[in-house]
């Protein structure tokens, strides 16, 4: 009962969506950092138009294989690594808007940790908020049953704190 | 007389809705297309699923089964899953009416949305036949391939939703990252692609969209069930 009525409480909350706000004053005071050597001019190209932080662990920035799909409210890096791939996304953008007396929502964004690790389908993930965006690193495995990187979490976990912000703008 | 009517009345309202309570429902029927109510799942040991949500999260998708019937139900607990009945994968009960919702079905992983806040993420597909490599699996809204993996495609509809087709055959992918894709372009052949470890012939099929609750947000897997019977109506109704 308390289920279902939470439920229709969340139905009777939801609204369309729409773009988050970034807090960039923080963005370029915190997190921007000078790169020793310039981005590769691909890295550069596949995100000159996104309008969030973009990060990126700092041992791939220079990996050849990268792959970039984005627009201004998200993009999607992705590597081929051996026997893996790797993907890094940031979303600006939410599709539905649920009214803060909502319990149930209240509870799950209140509860949100700096990062929430968790393997599903074969596949690691990381999954954060960073300046109001939200971002996920994931790991999928060829042989996801036995592949390290699948089923512990300390590579990602790595990923994750090598974390590094190479593009976006306001 | 009046006291007495109204006293049976009560009566007669409280066993109706004791029977309700009691009795499991019936599956929906629409033209010979069966159902149970999104949240129940089946076999009831299988978990616990989110009952009552009947909103349609993505409303007007297609389905994502090109032709053919579909059939939603577990590929765990259902027969010749690793803790459903013995038999073989291909046993006809996997392939036939009602659907069975299993969003939220027994897992290990993080899930919100789910009771336990643990659960699965989205449903598993099965194709009209037990055949790998015959069905395609389509685009569910115009949008932009973002990425593929080893057995996972996205594709980030233009309605900012991410839909994930999981175990489709590597061999017959139809897209590349980057792709803008109308609603209904093939993707690939649904299989049982899981790398090098092979899964039962289904596609697993999931939705996840950031929802905004004040000046915070998350992005979660939310129910796909209700969108996707809804979606399969209009199949059959010959407007997908």
């Amino acid at each position: 009962m308390r289920l279902f009525s939470l439920i229709l409480f969340t139905l009777l909350s939801l609204n369309a969506g729409g773009i988050l706000p970034i807090d960039w004053s923080k963005v370029n005071s915190t997190q921007q950092q000078k790169a020793s050597i310039p981005y590769p001019k691909k890295l550069i190209e596949g995100i000159k138009d996104v309008r969030l932080p973009v990060y990126l662990s700092s041992s791939y920035v220079y990996d050849k294989s990268i792959m970039i799909v984005a627009d201004k409210g998200f993009y999607s890096i992705s590597f081929v690594l051996n026997g893996a791939t790797l993907l890094f996304e940031g979303d600006r953008t939410y599709q539905e808007a649920v009214s803060p007396k909502n319990p149930e929502f209240q509870k799950i964004v209140q509860k949100r940790r700096a990062v929430e690790i968790s393997q599903s389908e074969g596949i690691m993930m990381a999954e954060f908020n960073r300046h109001g965006a939200n971002y996920a690193i994931s790991v999928e495995c060829e042989k996801p049953k036995t592949d390290k990187r699948c089923t512990d979490e300390e590579f990602i976990r790595t990923l994750y704190a090598k974390l590094t912000m190479v593009g976006g703008r306001p | 007389m009046r006291v007495v009517s109204s006293l049976l009345f009560l009566l007669i309202l409280l066993f109706a809705s004791c029977d309700k309570k009691t009795k499991p429902k019936a599956p929906i029927d629409y033209k010979g297309f069966t159902y149970t109510p999104a949240g129940e799942l089946s076999p009831k040991k299988s978990g616990t699923g989110r009952k009552g949500d009947n909103y349609v999260y993505a409303p007007n998708i297609r389905f994502p089964i090109e032709s053919g019937n579909a059939y939603i139900n577990s590929q765990v607990y259902g027969v010749g899953g690793y803790l459903g009945e013995r038999g073989s994968l291909c046993d006809k009960r996997n392939y036939a009416y009602p659907w069975h919702d299993n969003y939220c079905e027994k897992r290990g992983w993080s899930m919100p949305l789910c009771s336990g806040g643990k659960g699965h993420q989205g449903v598993d597909i099965r194709t009209a036949t037990c055949e790998k490599k015959r069905y395609y699996a389509v685009a569910v809204e115009d949008g932009i391939i973002t990425y593929i993996g080893q057995y996972t495609i996205k594709l980030r509809g233009l309605s900012g939703r991410t839909y994930r087709y999981l175990h489709l055959d590597s061999h017959s992918i139809q897209v590349q990252r980057g792709q803008k894709i109308k609603r209904g372009t093939r993707i690939g052949l649904v299989s049982n692609n899981m790398g090098k470890t092979a899964t039962s012939i289904h596609l697993h099929f999931d939705m996840k969209q950031t929802i905004k609750v004040g000046n915070r947000s998350k992005s979660v897997f939310v129910p796909p069930y209700t969108s996707l019977v809804e979606a399969y109506k209009r199949l059959l109704r010959g407007e997908p």
